[in-house]
Parts: structure tokens; C-alpha cells; sequence
């Protein structure tokens, strides 16, 4: 059974139909990749997901339940975890303490515990702070537990909504233009981690990008968006080739010039 | 038709003054429609009087002391609404704006009181210099607050100029209060008796027992705010100013790329959002006779309220939300005392409002009319 | 001027000058109040030495023990001298405690209620009502009420438990007005508990018919306070009588209990405010304040957190209010005005949004300017123009000036000025939140971080 699965999924704002019968499955363990054009809807598909917008019609099954209707805190609590296009840290807190508001789903401690600090309370705290250490490490960041987040650098700050959405100890990632900004040796780094990220935890990745290199380097499949729908799904050699892809991408003239 | 409608006698004139008087019959009509039915309904619970009748002799004041007001509360919305559609900002001190404005109208008279001039003048060039003066030191204020208070803070997070704003509100109160202090040794203001504005007019509708009385500056009151409408709409929809504040409204950074100096119609919104509250604060003064420091308050709030009402950032909306949120008010304050018998009264209201507006932020927080293009909420 | 002031701080925090300073300004202000009761300058000589202990560095417990002494020692013995000062450290101490409660909701959750005082006012108005003799008056028109109606409880000592009663209720209240606002937006929301306050001001007001339950703009007096062991008051009488120059009243007594009650809440509010802080909750408030989409991304249910911000903050209110209304034996709606709940706001941003010293610190602040600097300047005023005095230049004879120029009655301009100078030069208050550090094992120390 596939880990995501949405059937016809359409979002509408207005008149304009940003998402469109969307039909997309996603397997477990898997790394793929929605690309398309800026404005085919893109986003809008992962905010559906994510249930910060809901869908005017289709279904989104995850795990074999449903996600449609639910609050983005609620589709989180079921595994998926997300990073944004532009990021999205909280600026004025450090950088373990972002890490830990990752982890708010997995925390069990409740209000008693917290004003009364019983042992609950400390050990799990502890707990929590070594993970979020150990989270650090993984993504490469070093020394900078107690640097307010907004004082990382740009690639820092990349990193830690990394490990931020990794805290939740999700089942998918969804990674939204994870390298845009990035230099080619940033880059390089930021597709080894994601293939860590599915190798080593065995969360499935699902990425929204616009460097090719990326794409086609990392993703086991592609799945292609224009004009809020899918117009082309396959492997990389496959979408490589695709007439519909190269018409979306360079305009029909010129697809048919090449 | 299309040529009919694209004439400007129609466009800006016709349109905007009908579109006034179909809000007025709506909202009017509707909220009488429905006391007269809720007296039908309790008549059988109240012995000592008619309750049918009870509620259609007041009908007439209630109508029309809605609607003044309403006037009021849609001409300082007006400001409310402006600001928020160009920086998405609640101005606070708007409120202070309208009470500066009608204190300033008010002490001119009473200058002109003092000077012995006022009995001799013709009422209509000492009124028409009040809210003049009214508008132009209001408006002035409200530029320069922005300037002060709220420029500075314009890419600071939401909270930071709203309390910016709170904060310039409380310090205008207390300063016109020290101001007038000093100056005259009392802060309330009371505005000289001159004129004719206070007399009666009467009129008999066919159909209703007693004749419908108006004072002459209720008439004044509908006469200069109806003006005024009329030429804010013409000003934002027909000239080239009001092309540059639609334009920021909808889109600061490209409109200032397409060669729109921002900050100038920044100010000019807040000027013009300023100078409506100065008049609307002479008009009021007018009505209630009697100011002090404090009294923009309330009707600050329900303008806000009526603003949200209408939806905020829409002018139209305003305007809508004003006259609705006057003759809600007017009628809750008057028929609530005649349904429950004096247990509850006009006591309660100034929250009226408020519970209206938890109400439509809870059920429709884009407001009645939601948004429009050109304007966004 | 700055480098003098940093010189004279790096000068003086380190040993042993810490400890000199502050135990000199201990020494000094106790002695100069004791000596002169109505001088404000000893007065704020003392208020100084919790601030020099605070921000020295000096050895805890010392710190502790200095503390304790001040607040359980000195002060009350101060006080009891001159009655005046504990009235203005009650009120400090009150204010201290709305505006942390305030803070968690403003300064943590990042929303601004500006109607916080009807939560005080539920308190207050929930132990007057109970503990007073209005139940036995419902049917009584406001000022005419029988002499001989008996309390409604006849033992006052239940006020114990409506301190809890007050934080459960305004905790309640706090939840049914969040319930359905705090899906909006920051600014709304604003409106909306602006509308709150004055809706509760205005029951307050105007509920002394059809049935009298708040009297109306009389207020409901006389409320009950607990009852104070005898024994203990009479031999606490004995040793105080001549320290203090004066027998001890039982009044004097109750502003001191009071004065200690308050400053336990203070305590409480304190250790709560920096558990919830450094806790999961905490850390969903400040992600909420940060970004609410990444927030709700995060997991963070937004509605129950905000709701949680809003219970926990009313609490405060509400049993500082029951506190308030025993204190006073009288409460009257005009205390719950809005201008009251942005008095308490500026307290936040003074001292800067959620910094625990920060807020009392802005507490201190603002109920010294109010009651104290200002009146004091009203009185000089109003001696000047007793006087033949003029001033130079313009030859204005001081006797001339406005009897409405009465710096007392200003709280609007200074609470207002405070709001629009700090936003624009300081927004994060004067002594800014600090997210706390913590040890990481493996992390090496870095003092700047180089980009």
C-alpha cells in the first residue's frame, strides 16, 4: 500500500484553480520530486497536503487514513514533518530550543509536571536535549546550540529547519526548494543529507525543487506540474525526455524548434 | 447603458448619493420591520400598554437619531477603513483625531463667542469656518503622527505600531486635556448656543399620526456628510491621487517601483482620513453640544467596529457599516428599555457594538461586503 | 554619558564593591527612610538596593539572604512607620503581579489583550459579592440598603478559598472569551478584548438592576478580610512598638499581611511564569509569537496553546483581584477601566515583553511614577502657587498657573508616552528577554558569532 495517496485533489482560490485532479502516490521509503514551472501550484499542493489549506474536492489518504479536514498541527501529529520555501524559523529563539519546538508532538509532559518539574519533567527534558544535540550533528551543525536562530547564517539556517522538521520523527518530509540560494558545494552536501535522511532514518522524502541537477540526481521519481496539474510522472530518464515537460519548461515554440 | 453609466454626473454623484439612500431603506426598513414584529409578539406579555403602538410612536426618532449617527460613526470609519487598506494597520489614535477636530471647531466658536461676533455672523460662514479649521488642524495632526509615530515603525512586526498607537491616543487625550488646562482652566468644552441650528422642522408624512420633527443641524449633520462622501469617492475613484493610493493599497513594493512616491500617499491617506474625522468631530459637537478629551473614545470604537462591520479596507463597506452600525444602536438603545420594561436600557449601548463586532469577526470577518478590488483586507 | 555609566557598572561588579553598594544602599536607605518618612529621595534610595542585587554579581545565597531580610525585615518595619510606603509597595507588589500575568499572554504568546483588568475585576467582583453583605441586599436599591443586613458568609476566612475561586473563574472567563477569539488576528484580537474590558465594565456598572448585583457605580462595600490571630498581633505588637516609635494598629497590621500576601503571589507568579517559559508550553508560546504557520507545522495546536496563554495569565488577575478587594474592602467598576489594563501594558513594555525582571522591574517603575513622583510634583505645585513666587524671564506669577495643571492626574500622557517612546527606541523594554543558555556538553564557548 502506498504510504501518501491523494485521488483527484483540486484547490481552488477565486476563480483561479491553483491545484487540479491532482492524482499522486507516494511509496514508503522512497525520494521523489514535484517539479514544474513557478506558479503550477507546487506549494499549494503541499499546503493542501499539510492541511494549511483544504481542498475543495479529492481525497488525501496517508497511512490508510484520511487527511482531509484536518489542522496542519493535526496532519503533523500523524508523521509529516515540512520545511518551507522561504524559511521559516523562529528568529528570537536559539537554535536548540527550534529543534525542541519540533519536538512538541513527541513530548508527553503536562502541565503539573511542568509547573511541579517532577522527574517525568527533567527526564524527559534531558532526553529531549540530547536528541536535539544528536540532531544537530546529524545535519552539520556545530556550536551553535545557543545562537538565536536568526543569527545563522543562510545555509545554518537551511540546516536547522532541517533538523527542526526531523525532531518530530516523521514518517515523510516534505523538503520545499531545500537548495534554492545554495552554492554548488552547499548543494552537493544538502543531497547526501537527504539521502541520509532516507537511508539512515528511513523517512520518505518528498522535495519540491527547481535545480535539475538536484532533481534528476536524487529522485527515484519525478512528478512534473503545470498549470495546477500533472502533466508527466516517471523516472528521471523518463521525464528527461518527455515532450509535454520540455513544451511546459521552454514553451511550445520553442520544444518545437529543438 | 454602458453610456449613461460611465458619465461622471452619474458615476460620481448619482451613484454614490443612491447608494447611500439604499442603505439607509435597507438597514431602515429591515430593523423596523422586524421591533414591529417582535411588539406584536410580546404585546400579549405587557398589560399596561400598547406595545405596537409604543414602538411606532418612537419609530421616527429612532430612524432618524440612527442614521445621524450613523452618518458619524461611516465618516470616521471612512479614516479607519483608508489607513488599514494602505498599511494594513489599525490607527488608534484616529479616534483622538476626530475629538481634536471638534474641539478645534468648538473653541473657534467660542472665540467667536468671546469676540461678541458670533450673534452677528450668519451661522452658515461661522459653521462652514468651524469645520474647516476642524478639518485642517485635524488633518494636519493625523500627518504628523504618522510621521512621528507610526513611520518609523512601519516594517516592525504587526504588534509594534498598533502599540505605537495606543499609546499616541492616550498622550493626544491628556495633552488636548493639559492644553485646554492651561488655557482656559477647564477641559470640558461646551459649545456657545448660535444660530437657528437647534430649531425644529416639521414635517407630516401621510400615514403617521404625529409629524416628524428634524433639527436643523441633524439636517446640517446628513447635508455636509452626504457632500463629503461624495467627493471622497470622487477624489479615490476619479483622480489621479486616488489611482496612486488604490495602487499602494494593493501592492506597496510594485507601486512604488511603477514611479509612486509611497510615503507621500501614505501621508495623504492619513490626511484625508484625518480631515473627514475632523469634520465628522465638529458635526458631532454639534449634535451633542458638549466635548471633552476623552470623547472620541466610543465613537472611535464603534467607527472601528462599523469599519470591520462593512469590511475593513473597503470604503464602500464603511459607509455601509456606519449607517447599519447607527441604526442597530439606535434601535437596541431605544427598544430594549420598551421589550424588557426599564429593567435593561440605553445603558448598554455602547456594547452593543461590541458584541456586534465579536459576532461578525467570529461569523463573517471579511465583513459584509467583504473585499473589492483595489482594496484588500 | 553611556560610557560613563557602562565605567561605573564594570567599576562597581566585582568584589567586593557588589557587595559594599548594595549592602550601602540597604544600610543607607533603611536609615534615611526610618529618619525621614516623607522623603522620596530615601525612598528611592531603598528601591535601589533590590535593583543593585539583582543586576551585581555577587554570591547567591548572599543574594537570597539580602533579599529576604529587605522583604520580610525591612520593608514591613518601614513601613508600619510610615504607612505610606507599604501602600505604595502594595501597590507595586499588585502590579507586579498582573503585569507578569499579562506578560505571559503578551510578552510569551505574543497576543495583546488590552481588556486584561476584567479578569482582576471577575476576582474582585467574585469575593466582593460573596464576601460581603450584598447577597442580603439584591432586592435593594443601590444606597438604600437596611443597616442591619448580616454578611453573606459569616466566616471572613473563606476568603482563603476564593483565592482560588478567583483564579479558577478568571481562568474560566479567560477561556470563554478565547474560545471564540483567538482564531483572529493579532490586531482583532486587540479590538476584541478592548470590547471585553469595557463590556465587563459596564456590567459592573449598570448590574444594579433589575436585580442588585454590583451596586452599580457605588461599588460594594464594606468586604470582608480574613481574620488575623490575635495572639500573634499582640506579641508581634509588643516588639515592634519601639521600633517604630508608635503602637501598632490592626490596621497597620492588615497592610502588612496584605503587603506579604501579595508578595507571595509574586513569588508564585515568578516561578510559574520561568517553568512554563522553559517547558514545552512555553517554547509553543514564543513559536506561536515567532510564526504561526511554522508553528502549527511544528505540531502546535494554536487555539488550546493560546487558550492555555489566556487561562494562565487571567489566573493572575483573578487572584490578585479577590487579594485586592479584601485589601480595600470596596470595589467600584471605576477601577477596571482601560485605562487601567494599558497602565499595566505599559508595565510590559517598559520593562520589556517577556522578561520576568523586566516586568516587575517596569511595575516598580510605573506605580513609583504614578503615586509617587507625580503627586509629589502636584504637591510642589500646588505649594508654588500658595506663593508669591514668579518665574523669571516670563514673569508668570506661579499663582496664576491652572488648577488643571495637576501632574497627577496625567497617567494617560505618561502611560501614553512610555508606549510610542519604547516602541520606537526600544521595543524589547529596558531590559530585553534573554533566551536562557544552556550546557551542552561538546559545544565549545563562543563569544560572538562570526558570519
Amino acid at each position: 500500500m502506498a504510504l501518501l495517496e491523494t485521488k483527484d485533489v483540486i484547490k481552488r482560490f477565486g476563480g483561479l484553480t491553483a491545484v487540479n485532479k491532482m492524482n499522486f502516490t507516494l511509496e514508503k521509503g522512497q525520494i521523489a520530486s514535484i517539479i514544474g514551472p513557478n506558479g503550477a501550484g507546487k506549494t499549494t499542493f503541499f499546503n493542501t497536503l499539510t492541511g494549511i489549506y483544504k481542498p475543495e474536492e479529492g481525497s488525501i489518504e496517508f497511512n490508510g487514513h484520511s487527511l482531509v479536514g484536518l489542522r496542519p498541527d493535526q496532519v503533523a501529529e500523524r508523521g509529516i514533518a515540512r520545511t518551507f520555501q522561504n524559511i521559516r524559523l523562529f528568529g528570537s529563539m536559539t537554535v536548540i530550543e527550534n529543534i525542541l519546538v519540533g519536538m512538541h508532538t513527541q513530548l508527553k509532559q503536562r502541565g503539573t509536571d511542568i509547573l511541579f518539574r517532577t522527574k517525568t519533567f527533567h527526564e524527559e527534558e534531558a532526553e529531549a536535549e540530547a536528541r536535539a544535540k544528536e540532531l544537530m550533528d546529524y545535519v552539520g551543525l556545530k556550536n551553535v546550540g545557543n545562537e538565536l536562530a536568526r543569527n545563522l547564517p543562510y545555509g545554518g539556517q537551511r540546516r536547522i529547519e532541517i533538523a527542526r522538521a526531523l525532531a518530530a520523527n516523521p514518517t515523510l518530509i516534505l523538503l520545499d526548494e531545500p537548495t534554492a540560494g545554495m552554492n554548488p558545494n552547499e548543494t552537493e552536501e544538502a543531497i547526501k543529507l537527504f539521502r541520509r535522511i532516507r537511508d539512515e532514518r528511513g523517512v520518505t522524502v518528498l522535495l519540491i525543487e527547481h535545480d535539475m541537477r538536484v532533481v534528476m540526481n536524487i529522485s527515484e521519481r519525478i512528478s512534473v506540474m503545470d498549470y495546477g496539474e500533472k502533466i508527466a510522472e516517471g523516472t528521471p530518464a523518463q521525464i528527461r525526455s518527455n515532450q509535454r515537460v520540455i513544451e511546459a519548461y521552454l514553451g511550445r515554440e520553442a520544444a518545437a524548434q529543438a | 447603458m454602458k453610456q449613461f453609466t460611465s458619465n461622471p454626473l452619474y458615476k460620481f454623484i448619482l451613484f454614490p448619493i443612491g447608494q447611500i439612500v439604499v442603505f439607509i431603506l435597507g438597514a431602515g426598513i429591515t430593523l423596523s420591520v422586524l421591533v414591529i414584529l417582535l411588539a406584536y409578539i410580546f404585546r400579549g406579555s405587557v398589560t399596561n400598554l400598547d406595545l405596537v403602538e409604543r414602538t411606532l410612536v418612537i419609530l421616527p426618532k429612532v430612524l432618524i437619531d440612527g442614521v445621524t449617527i450613523g452618518f458619524v460613526y461611516a465618516t470616521i470609519a471612512l479614516g479607519y477603513t483608508m489607513v488599514y487598506g494602505v498599511l494594513e494597520f489599525i490607527n488608534f489614535s484616529h479616534s483622538e483625531i476626530f475629538m481634536v477636530g471638534g474641539v478645534v471647531g468648538v473653541e473657534l466658536l467660542r472665540y467667536f463667542d468671546a469676540q461678541g461676533t458670533l450673534a452677528t455672523m450668519n451661522q452658515y460662514v461661522v459653521i462652514t469656518l468651524a469645520i474647516l479649521l476642524g478639518m485642517i488642524i485635524a488633518g494636519s495632526l493625523a500627518v504628523t503622527v504618522e510621521r512621528v509615530a507610526y513611520k518609523p515603525l512601519r516594517n516592525a512586526p504587526r504588534l509594534v505600531p498598533l502599540i505605537s498607537a495606543i499609546g499616541m491616543s492616550f498622550f493626544l487625550q491628556d495633552t488636548v486635556r493639559l492644553i485646554l488646562g492651561l488655557t482656559t482652566g477647564e477641559f470640558n468644552v461646551i459649545l456657545p448656543k448660535f444660530g437657528t441650528f437647534d430649531d425644529f422642522q416639521t414635517f407630516t408624512v401621510p400615514g403617521l399620526a404625529a409629524p416628524v420633527q428634524l433639527q436643523n443641524k441633524t439636517i446640517l449633520l446628513i447635508a455636509v456628510t452626504i457632500v463629503m462622501l461624495v467627493g471622497l469617492n470622487y477624489l479615490v475613484n476619479g483622480t489621479k491621487v486616488g489611482k496612486a493610493i488604490r495602487a499602494v493599497a494593493q501592492d506597496r513594493p510594485t507601486a512604488s517601483l511603477m514611479g509612486i512616491n509611497v510615503n507621500l500617499i501614505i501621508s495623504i491617506t492619513f490626511l484625508i482620513g484625518g480631515t473627514l474625522g475632523g469634520a465628522a468631530g465638529v458635526l458631532f459637537a454639534l449634535k451633542v453640544t458638549r466635548l471633552d478629551p476623552f470623547v472620541g473614545f466610543f465613537p472611535g470604537l464603534k467607527a472601528f467596529t462599523a469599519a470591520v462591520l462593512g469590511g475593513i479596507g473597503n470604503l464602500t463597506g464603511a459607509l455601509l457599516g456606519g449607517i447599519v452600525l447607527g441604526l442597530l444602536e439606535s434601535f437596541g438603545a431605544s427598544y430594549l428599555g420598551v421589550f424588557t420594561q426599564g429593567a435593561f436600557g440605553a445603558e448598554y449601548k455602547d456594547i452593543f457594538a461590541f458584541a456586534i463586532l465579536i459576532a461578525i469577526l467570529i461569523f463573517r470577518p471579511s465583513g459584509l461586503l467583504g473585499q473589492t478590488v483595489g482594496q484588500k483586507a | 554619558m553611556k560610557q560613563f555609566f557602562s565605567n561605573l557598572y564594570a567599576a562597581i561588579n566585582k568584589e567586593p564593591w557588589s557587595y559594599i553598594v548594595t549592602f550601602g544602599l540597604m544600610i543607607i536607605g533603611s536609615a534615611l527612610v526610618y529618619a525621614t518618612p516623607r522623603s522620596l529621595t530615601a525612598f528611592l534610595i531603598l528601591l535601589l538596593s533590590p535593583a543593585s542585587m539583582y543586576f551585581l554579581k555577587m554570591n547567591n545565597k548572599v543574594k537570597l539572604f539580602a533579599g529576604l531580610v529587605l522583604a520580610i525585615i525591612v520593608l514591613p518595619v518601614l513601613g508600619i512607620r510610615n504607612i505610606f510606603y507599604l501602600e505604595v509597595i502594595f501597590q507595586i507588589c499588585v502590579f507586579a503581579a498582573l503585569a507578569l500575568g499579562l506578560n505571559i499572554v503578551v510578552g510569551m504568546a505574543g497576543l495583546l489583550d488590552l481588556g486584561y483588568v476584567a479578569f482582576y475585576a471577575v476576582g474582585a467582583y467574585t469575593w466582593a459579592f460573596f464576601g460581603s453583605k450584598q447577597i442580603s441586599l439584591l432586592h435593594s436599591v443601590p444606597g438604600a440598603a437596611p443597616a442591619n443586613a448580616p454578611y453573606f458568609l459569616e466566616n471572613p476566612n473563606w476568603f482563603w478559598l476564593f483565592i482560588f475561586l478567583g483564579i479558577g473563574l478568571a481562568a474560566f472567563a479567560g477561556i470563554l472569551l478565547g474560545l471564540p477569539v483567538l482564531r483572529l488576528r493579532g490586531d482583532y484580537l486587540a479590538i476584541v478584548t478592548l470590547g471585553f474590558g469595557e463590556v465587563i465594565r459596564v456590567l459592573a456598572l449598570n448590574l444594579d438592576k433589575p436585580i442588585n448585583i454590583t451596586n452599580g457605580p457605588q461599588g460594594i462595600t464594606p468586604i470582608q478580610r480574613p481574620t488575623l490571630p490575635p495572639a500573634l498581633l499582640d506579641a508581634l505588637g509588643r516588639v515592634l512598638e519601639p521600633i517604630v516609635g508608635h503602637p501598632v494598629t490592626e490596621a497597620q497590621f492588615y497592610n502588612v499581611f496584605f503587603y506579604f500576601l501579595a508578595l507571595a503571589i509574586i513569588i508564585i507568579a515568578v516561578i510559574v511564569a520561568r517553568r512554563l517559559d522553559d517547558s514545552r508550553i512555553g517554547r509553543a508560546w514564543t513559536a506561536i509569537r515567532e510564526d504561526e504557520t511554522a508553528a502549527i507545522a511544528m505540531g502546535i495546536p494554536l487555539v488550546k496553546m493560546k487558550l492555555a496563554a489566556f487561562a494562565s495569565g487571567a489566573a493572575f488577575a483573578g487572584a490578585m483581584g479577590v487579594i485586592y478587594a479584601a485589601n480595600r474592602t470596596f470595589v467600584s467598576p471605576e477601577t477596571f477601566s482601560f485605562l487601567q489594563s494599558i497602565g499595566v501594558l505599559s508595565m510590559v513594555i517598559l520593562g520589556g515583553l517577556g522578561s520576568i525582571p523586566g516586568v516587575i522591574i517596569g511595575a516598580a517603575v510605573v506605580v513609583f511614577l504614578n503615586i509617587q513622583v507625580l503627586q509629589t510634583f502636584s504637591l510642589y505645585l500646588s505649594s508654588l502657587r500658595q506663593s508669591d513666587a514668579v518665574i523669571p524671564i516670563i514673569n508668570f506669577a506661579w499663582r496664576n498657573l491652572s488648577t488643571q495643571l495637576d501632574p497627577a492626574k496625567y497617567q494617560k500622557l505618561i502611560f501614553g508616552l512610555i508606549l510610542v517612546v519604547m516602541m520606537i527606541f526600544r521595543p524589547s523594554g529596558l531590559i530585553p528577554a534573554e533566551r536562557r543558555k544552556r550546557e551542552l556538553a561538546g559545544e565549545e564557548e563562543i563569544d560572538e558569532i562570526t558570519e
